[in-house]
Order: C-alpha cells, then sequence, then structure tokens
C-alpha cells in the first residue's frame, strides 16, 4: 500500500485511510485495554464513573435546591456524557500526533487516523455513559417514544464528526504551540461552567445570562441529547441545524488544516 | 514490474534550537520580530535524480550526516519531498526504527497483532503468520507479558520478527541490523539475506562497505545531501574508500566521522 502519495485526492485519502482500518481498531481497542489493565473492575468503571458523578451531583442539586430527581438525574447524566465526550476530544486530542510520534516515524500512514484513535476511544466511553442515560430517563421520565429515540442515530453522528474535528485542531495546534495542551485544560474548566452541564440551564435564564447558552458552540450538542430524553421531541430544527453548522465548520477547518499542515508534521514532532 | 524514480527532488526542513517554539515566541516575534531565535534552515537533500528498476539491489553510503537515512525516509514516503518528484510503483515495507513503536502496556501477541496491521496485514494474514513470527522470536511465555518488561534484547528480537514476517515488493532497509544475542544474530542475518533476496527491489543504507558490496550491484554514495557518484557497487566503493583514505591523511573529518573514531 502507498500512503500518502503526493497529490492525494480526498476520496484517495479517506480510502487510505480505510485501508488502514485493522491498523487502527486494533490501536482503539488496545487503548481501551490498557485504560483498565490492571484494575479490578476493568471496564466496569466506564459504566460506574458517570454512575458516581451523577449520584453525587443529584445529592447536592436535591438537598440543596430542592431539585426533583425523576428529571434532574437524567439531566445530569445526558450533561456529564456529552460534556466528558467533547471535552476529552479536546483535551487526550492534543496530544494524539505526539502519542503516536514512532509511527507516524515508521510508516507514511494517513495522519487522520490519529484523531480517529481518540475519538472511537471516547466515543467507547460515550456510548456506554448514553446507555446509561436512556435507562436512568426511562425511570425518570418515562417512554420517550419511537421517534425521539431514533433522532439520536443521526446526532451520535454530528458527535463523531464534531469530535474528530475536535482532536484534530487540537492535536495539530499541540504540535505547534505546545502550551495549547495546557492551556487547553484550564480552558475546559472555564467553558464547564459556562456550559449548562450539571446546573439547570434556567438558572442562567433567570439571571440574563441565557446568551452565554446561545453563543456556545457546545450548547445544541447537549440539547441533541436532551430533547429526545427529557422532553421526548425531535430536536428541533434549530438545535439540530445549529449543530450540524457548528460540526461542518470544524470538520471544514480540521480537513483543510490536516491538508496544509500533514507533509511537513513530522518535522515538529 | 516495481520500480522507483525520483527526479530532481529535494527536501528542507526547518528546526528550532530547542525544537518547539512556544506560543509565547509566537506572539512576542509577531510583535517585535529579531527578538526571539530564527528557525534553522536545513538542507537534507538536493537535486537527486535516481531511478531504480526492479532486480536491481541499490546501497546507499557516505559519512554521518551526509543525508542517507533522510533519503530512505523520503524514499519510504514519510518525509514528502519539498521539491521533484517521487514516483513508486510496487508496495514498500521499510525496515527502520524497527525498535520504536511498541504499546508498553500490551503484551506481546497484541504488539504482534498491531504491527502486522501497521504493514499492511488483514487479520487471515496476521493469523497466519502469528505462530510463525511468534517461534522465530523465541520468546515463549514472555509474549504473555506486557512489552515494558521487556529487555531491550527481547524487544529488538521482537521487533525484528515481526518486521521481517513479510514477502517485500521494495524492501528499503537502514544500517544492518544487530538484533539480539550472537545465536539470534545469525539466524537474523539468514533471515535478511532471504528477504532480500525474495524482494523486487531492495535498497539499503549501510556503513560496512563489505557488506554493501556482497549484496548491493548498484551504490550511491552521497555527500551533504547530493549524489556524488552513482554506478556498478565496486567501482563507487572503490572510490569512496580513495576519498575516505585521503581524507584522513590531510586531516579532514566529517562531524560524525569524529564521533565513530572516539567510540571505536
Amino acid at each position: 500500500m502507498i500512503f500518502g502519495s503526493e497529490n492525494s485526492t480526498l476520496a484517495q485519502y479517506l480510502r487510505e485511510v480505510w485501508q488502514g482500518r485493522y491498523f487502527w481498531m486494533s490501536l482503539v481497542r488496545m487503548d481501551l485495554r490498557s485504560r483498565y489493565r490492571g484494575s479490578a473492575l476493568g471496564m466496569g468503571w466506564s459504566l460506574l464513573n458517570p454512575i458516581f458523578m451523577t449520584a453525587i451531583l443529584c445529592t447536592v442539586f436535591s438537598t440543596l435546591f430542592g431539585q426533583d430527581l425523576h428529571t434532574f438525574a437524567p439531566y445530569v447524566m445526558t450533561g456529564l456524557a456529552v460534556w466528558s465526550y467533547l471535552s476529552q476530544s479536546m483535551t487526550l486530542g492534543c496530544l494524539c500526533f505526539h502519542q503516536s510520534e514512532a509511527y507516524i516515524m515508521q510508516h507514511p500512514s494517513p495522519m487522520a487516523i490519529y484523531p480517529l484513535r481518540v475519538v472511537l476511544g471516547n466515543c467507547f466511553h460515550f456510548g456506554i455513559s448514553l446507555c446509561l442515560a436512556i435507562l436512568l430517563a426511562l425511570w425518570g421520565t418515562g417512554w420517550p417514544g419511537v421517534l425521539p429515540l431514533l433522532s439520536l442515530v443521526p446526532s451520535i453522528g454530528l458527535f463523531l464528526l464534531f469530535g474528530w474535528s475536535l482532536a484534530c485542531i487540537f492535536g495539530l495546534m499541540t504540535v505547534h504551540f505546545r502550551d495549547v495542551k495546557h492551556l487547553t485544560e484550564v480552558g475546559m474548566q472555564v467553558l464547564m461552567y459556562l456550559t449548562p452541564v450539571w446546573y439547570p440551564a434556567k438558572l442562567l435564564q433567570e439571571r440574563g445570562l441565557g446568551w452565554l447558552v446561545q453563543v456556545n458552540p457546545l450548547a445544541p450538542f447537549l440539547e441533541l441529547v436532551r430533547a429526545p430524553l427529557l422532553d421526548h421531541t425531535v430536536p428541533p430544527p434549530l438545535v439540530f441545524g445549529s449543530a450540524l453548522v457548528v460540526a461542518l465548520a470544524s470538520f471544514a477547518i480540521a480537513s483543510w488544516s490536516l491538508r496544509v499542515r500533514e507533509p511537513k508534521l513530522i518535522f515538529y514532532l | 514490474m516495481a520500480s522507483v524514480e525520483l527526479n530532481n527532488l529535494g527536501l528542507t526542513f526547518t528546526v528550532r534550537h530547542d525544537k518547539h517554539i512556544t506560543l509565547k515566541d509566537f506572539l512576542v516575534g509577531r510583535i517585535f520580530r529579531g527578538f526571539t531565535q530564527k528557525p534553522m534552515q536545513v538542507r537534507a537533500l538536493s537535486g537527486i535524480d535516481l531511478r531504480v528498476n526492479e532486480g536491481e539491489r541499490l546501497g546507499i553510503i557516505g559519512h554521518n550526516g551526509a543525508g542517507k537515512s533522510t533519503l530512505l525516509k523520503v524514499l519510504a514516503g514519510i518525509y514528502q519531498p519539498s521539491e521533484g518528484s517521487r514516483r513508486v510503483q510496487g508496495r514498500i515495507s521499510s525496515l527502520f526504527d524497527i525498535a520504536l513503536g511498541f504499546e508498553q502496556e500490551a503484551n506481546g501477541w497484541e504488539n504482534i497483532r498491531f504491527r502486522c496491521y501497521l504493514q499492511g496485514e488483514t487479520p487471515a494474514g496476521v493469523k497466519a503468520k502469528l505462530q510463525e513470527i511468534a517461534e522465530f522470536s523465541e520468546l515463549g511465555d514472555f509474549l504473555n507479558m506486557p512489552v515494558r518488561y521487556y529487555s531491550a534484547g527481547m524487544r529488538v528480537r521482537l521487533a525484528f520478527s515481526i518486521a521481517t514476517a513479510i514477502d517485500p515488493e521494495i524492501l528499503l532497509v537502514d544500517e544492518v541490523l544487530s538484533a539480539g544475542d550472537l545465536a539470534f544474530q545469525g539466524k537474523a542475518h539468514r533471515r535478511m539475506r532471504e528477504m532480500m533476496a525474495k524482494a523486487q527491489i531492495m535498497i539499503m543504507v549501510s556503513h560496512d562497505l563489505e557488506a554493501a558490496r556482497g549484496v548491493c550491484n548498484q551504490v550511491l554514495w552521497l555527500e551533504h545531501g547530493t549524489v556524488r557518484m552513482l554506478g556498478p557497487a565496486s567501482q563507487v566503493i572503490e572510490a569512496y574508500q580513495q576519498w575516505a583514505g585521503t581524507a584522513q591523511q590531510r586531516g579532514e573529518s566529517n562531524p560524525g566521522g569524529q564521533v565513530v573514531q572516539a567510540a571505536a
């Protein structure tokens, strides 16, 4: 197979990514396995982590602010699922090219597979949290209906696209400026408070800060999951549309920068 | 028909002293030009014309830092040329830096699998080769252990066993691989010779002139990133030896040469 040949078109590029699928899929599998190697519960932690986080936040909010658990628990669980997927795509994405340096030095594979490795690993955990959120929503708010549940399928496609783009952009930035990794970690802390992950969005609106949610590019992604599970509706076109625009715009930036930077990337590792 | 063709190929890359520019450097550099260190341009290769046809065995020689390994990486498609063109027909298998790129936490078997995939194998192909690779490495039960606990020699054994379990069309080799202890080295050398014989095209970088003379029919002598001489193996090697001899008499030496002499 001739990877990384000059002047390759997008179709050729994608074909190369596909030809290398056994390689990146085995990397993803290994990442998952080694993440929990040596721990007694293993993959069980992927399940327990969001449960514990939700339990803690629910205890705090229901005792302090008297939130109704039936709606609040699924609200927190969906928020955490989406937030940890997106934030990890950025923070883990920062190192996606560095951690694969040895492979980049040995074989000319298309670089797009390295952010993909990060995102697919994240996706696995996202899937688990999402299943938990669906179960919790069934308990808390009842059966959402077939159509709203089906709407999650295209939404997950958008999540994948957006996650890959984020990982790719942050990975490329970190290659050129090492500081980006640390800036991202701090930035995530700030961003978490600006995003209605675990506090009710109403809190912001009451204080006249509702615009924070409207300009937050991550907010429509939260709504993509919350509309079907909590409100039992298909996400409104505006939500779906803005998520689509954000995902496509980030994908355009990511793939364009990758195309420009890929030939030189190896000299900066 | 496998073939490799380079036309007027050049490679320039930019390095900085501490390799990475910081965000501060970038911003400050934009505002106060001249305050930050200037990046260094390295002209690694220039004006390389080369054509290797099926059946040819090409050796690349030259002093340290002449661009031998860089040229090999360009041939492999790892480095993209800054100018000129590279045309390759056939599947490339490369043998360099093989001891790098293990997943430390994964065990030997897992590492065999994913490295085979990296070399372009399919699951069926890997299944067929798995046992053979394990046997050649002679690592036995150690394969069930995470690679993190392997000694350097064990790593090289495993890497070599995986990397050479291929049917190469175009084979690129950097240096003669010194793999493992004496017993394994003999085995490794035999295997290398077999592979080199099987490949349709073989290109190797070597410091061992005798090895190059024995294996290659064509030799390329690189100097400062340009072709000094290209032709039949014995002719080029003789010229190189003569040059190296007179350079030594004159007391000239290249940067790498000094280090090699001190170490010897």
